[in-house]
């Protein structure tokens, strides 16, 4: 062999070694895959590759690698993963919904659960059973609540002469002429039109309101998911208890009429291209950027608030027939049926869980489930905001959590949610349309979906 | 007379021509290795699962289930709004998609217009544009409340404006704006096809009595006719394929009213959203036959329009 291709395989040699990752080792490999959920900010990113090299310095027999992909694309490349044969281990933080998206994919944690003496009593009951999924099993633990709150910004009162709306349930409005009323859907309305305003100053009351020249609207719903805006009036879901029968509760219906007139009547919320255009709402959700007065939002949505500084802070959600309901989002991690090492997977779970809640609750913005520590969890979240928020009411709204929770599975998920989807995009953005009868056609929609084999 | 003993090759040795088809193998293999790993191999998995109940979920275990697939599709509603869908945007794009390009490259071509370098630049520039930015950014420009074109449009008193993005009567104008944006390419191929022209066809039918129109009747368009084919099938490919603007600009939810729920968005949608991978190819396969059949249309039809100047 001539020296020259001595010195080639030499050189060659090391980049087939570096190519195949070198000498193999010991460790087993754990995929935790984010972000189906939240989690694909830059700053929480940070946060979860530091709990992944914590846990990798104290943990020598299992290497944890973390794969995040942005929320857009991570349901198309999970699911590629898993047709592919290539799952990870780890799912998280991951919603009931978007759990919902991927039935039939999560562990049982039963046995791992029992095995390991893990305490779920530590755990309000109800919050334990959100993850008993009939046959599919116990597969999570809570994490991270999320209450919805009203969200409102208090220069808009102080200049329109109100007062801020009632931070506990059973608080009565007080409106300017000293009148006051309960704090339901019909009063939240009334306020709505007097904080929505128009470019030449007049509220959405007076004489000459300009509609077409909306500057700043009353109230924002939760509108990613047309259930979501129901569960805010009251707790149920599209699926009867037969578990073959659609169904829209009434309180919904209520809701999505409320919200309907809102956009079209009263213009106190934004239409779908207003919500969809840049410059109305450059970042998410139109509160973020001052344009709207009270948002009806989840406690995550705090992400947001930064550019109103200290001009805001949260009340309690108006009543509908008396009882106030606030939708709740809940993360947890989860792991994959898929998992070749159930027992290492419980490891890290147990670790994301446990050891490094602090961490990431804290990146997440999520109340932590174990009720003892929510109340140092908002101490720390006082420290990022000036103005004194009233997180008690976030700790109230718990509470009134809707149950069943509006994620609740139906069948065929993916293929109703995009019904609904679709749907609420349409009203947003038509008016003039016949409500009861479009209410009534997603009923029908909804079942022959349901009836599908 | 001793014979000559004929030169033998050297054991071990190959001949020039069969090394040169080696190495003509080395440079093609990566292409070949390519289309078999991610185009062939994938296509016959397609074709499998096709006959299979394979999903993601898999909640009953993987069989053959024979010719159910095919026969859902043909009872699947969605299926056939969704290709209405695809044929009607492409009888509204389509037309444009080839002749504002051929138009443009016509102008460009010309003697009287100044300027055709930069002019050519700027057609192209946005085609050099990553497609989904441009996409988003036209998202910006249709916004019916804020978007520059309704800005316009109320600027010389149309007062209401239509809701571009939202409104089923108008999306399809909306989509064949938003693929305007992408003729650069469209011109380069036209302008190259009339630049190959050779000009003494054209004194010769100015000799004639030729002009303009005639000159572009029976000269431009017949020289020209293998560009046209080559583009018209590509353009009815890529409408048959048409997919990221839906996607991008709309999410995917098809709205307005399911008009923008093209025949590939629903075969994406099957495979990543509803992730029912057999019924995913089967409509997968669904749309090859139908792009394979337009495609044989317009080869066979093509023998009676298209020119081959060099052809024998």
């Amino acid at each position: 062999m001539t020296s020259r291709r001595i010195v080639a395989l030499l050189a060659v040699v090391p980049l087939l070694l570096a190519a195949c990752g070198g000498p193999t080792s010991n460790k087993t490999q754990i995929r935790w895959y984010c972000c189906l959920g939240g989690g694909d900010g830059e700053d929480q990113v940070k946060v979860e590759e530091a709990v992944v090299a914590k846990f990798n310095a104290s943990h020598p027999t299992i290497k944890l690698i973390f794969e995040h992909q942005p929320y857009e694309a991570a349901f198309d490349i999970f699911s590629t993963e898993i047709s592919s044969d290539n799952p990870p281990d780890i799912v998280g933080p991951l919603g009931i919904g978007g759990g919902n998206a991927f039935p039939n994919q999560w562990l049982d944690l039963t046995d791992l659960i029992a095995e390991h003496k893990y305490d779920l009593s530590q755990f309000p009951a109800n919050t334990v059973q959100i993850y008993q999924f009939g046959a599919e099993g116990q597969i999570g633990i809570p994490f991270a609540y999320y209450p919805s709150v009203l969200f409102y910004k208090k220069s808009d009162f102080t200049e329109a002469g109100l007062n801020e709306p009632p931070h506990k349930l059973g608080d009565k409005y007080t409106f300017p002429d000293g009148t006051q009323a309960d704090w339901n859907y019909d009063t939240a309305r009334k306020v709505a039109l007097l904080l929505t305003v128009d470019k030449n100053g007049k509220d959405a009351t007076q004489a000459g309101f300009d509609s077409d020249n909306v500057v700043q609207w009353g109230y924002e719903p939760q509108r990613d998911d047309m259930r979501q805006t129901g569960a805010d009036w009251a707790p149920g879901k599209l699926l009867a208890d037969d578990g073959k029968t659609a169904q829209i509760p009434d309180a919904w219906a209520a809701s999505w009429h409320w919200f309907y007139d809102g956009i079209w009547k009263d213009h106190f919320a934004m239409t779908g291209p207003q919500f969809e255009s840049p410059d109305y709402n450059p970042s998410d959700y139109p509160f973020f950027t001052g344009n709207v007065a009270m948002s009806a939002n989840y406690l995550w949505s705090t992400y947001g608030v930064g550019d109103l500084g200290e001009d805001w802070d949260i009340g309690i959600l108006p009543s509908y027939n008396g009882t106030v309901t606030a939708a709740f989002n809940a993360d947890t991690f989860r792991i994959t049926k898929h998992t070749k090492h159930p027992e290492e997977a419980w490891t890290v779970l147990t670790y994301l869980l446990d050891d490094a809640r602090a961490d990431l609750l804290g990146t997440y913005v999520g109340m932590p489930a174990r009720p003892g520590e929510q109340a140092a969890f908002f101490d720390t979240l006082s420290a990022n905001y000036k103005q004194k928020v009233d997180w008690q009411v976030a700790i109230d709204s718990v509470k009134y959590a809707d149950v069943p929770n509006f994620e609740s599975p139906m069948p065929h998920y993916n293929k109703a949610f995009d019904l609904i989807d679709q749907t609420y995009s349409h009203w947003q953005s038509t008016p003039g349309l016949d409500l009861d009868k479009e209410i009534a056609d997603l009923r029908d929609k909804l079942q022959q979906l349901f009836d599908q084999p | 007379m001793a014979a000559i003993p004929f030169p033998r090759r050297r054991p071990g040795r190959v001949s020039l021509a069969r090394r040169e088809a080696l190495w003509g193998y080395a440079f093609l293999s990566p292409w070949v290795i390519g289309f078999l790993a991610l185009t062939l191999i994938p296509m016959v998995a397609t074709l499998a699962f096709t006959f299979t109940n394979i999903n993601l979920a898999q909640e009953e275990p993987l069989r053959f289930v024979g010719f159910e697939n095919y026969q859902r599709l043909l009872a699947d509603p969605q299926t056939w709004q969704t290709l209405g869908v695809t044929l009607r945007y492409a009888a509204i794009s389509l037309p444009v998609a080839m002749i504002l390009p051929f138009a443009l490259a016509l102008l460009l071509n010309s003697r009287s217009v100044r300027g055709t370098g930069p002019l050519r630049v700027l057609y192209f520039l946005p085609y050099v544009v990553p497609f989904v930015a441009g996409v988003l950014i036209w998202q910006g420009m249709l916004n019916g409340e804020t978007g520059w074109l309704n800005a316009v449009l109320r600027f010389i008193g149309i007062q209401h404006p239509p809701n571009w993005l939202d409104d089923p009567s108008v999306v399809y104008p909306a989509l064949v704006l938003v693929g305007i944006w992408g003729i650069g390419a469209g011109i380069i191929v036209n302008l190259a096809g009339l630049r190959g022209i050779p000009t003494e066809l054209y004194d010769a039918a100015t000799i004639d009595g030729a002009g303009w129109w005639a000159s572009l009747r029976h000269v431009t368009l017949p020289m020209m006719s293998p560009v046209i084919f080559y583009t018209l099938t590509l353009g009815v490919v890529d409408v048959l394929q048409y997919f990221l603007v839906p996607l991008v600009l709309n999410d995917g939810t098809g709205a307005p009213a399911g008009t923008t729920l093209f025949l590939n968005l629903y075969i994406y949608k099957t495979f990543f959203t509803y992730q029912d991978m057999a019924y995913g190819a089967t409509l997968a396969w669904f749309l090859f036959l139908i792009t394979l059949a337009f495609t044989l249309v317009l080869f066979w039809g093509a023998r009676r329009w298209v020119y081959y100047a060099g052809a024998r």
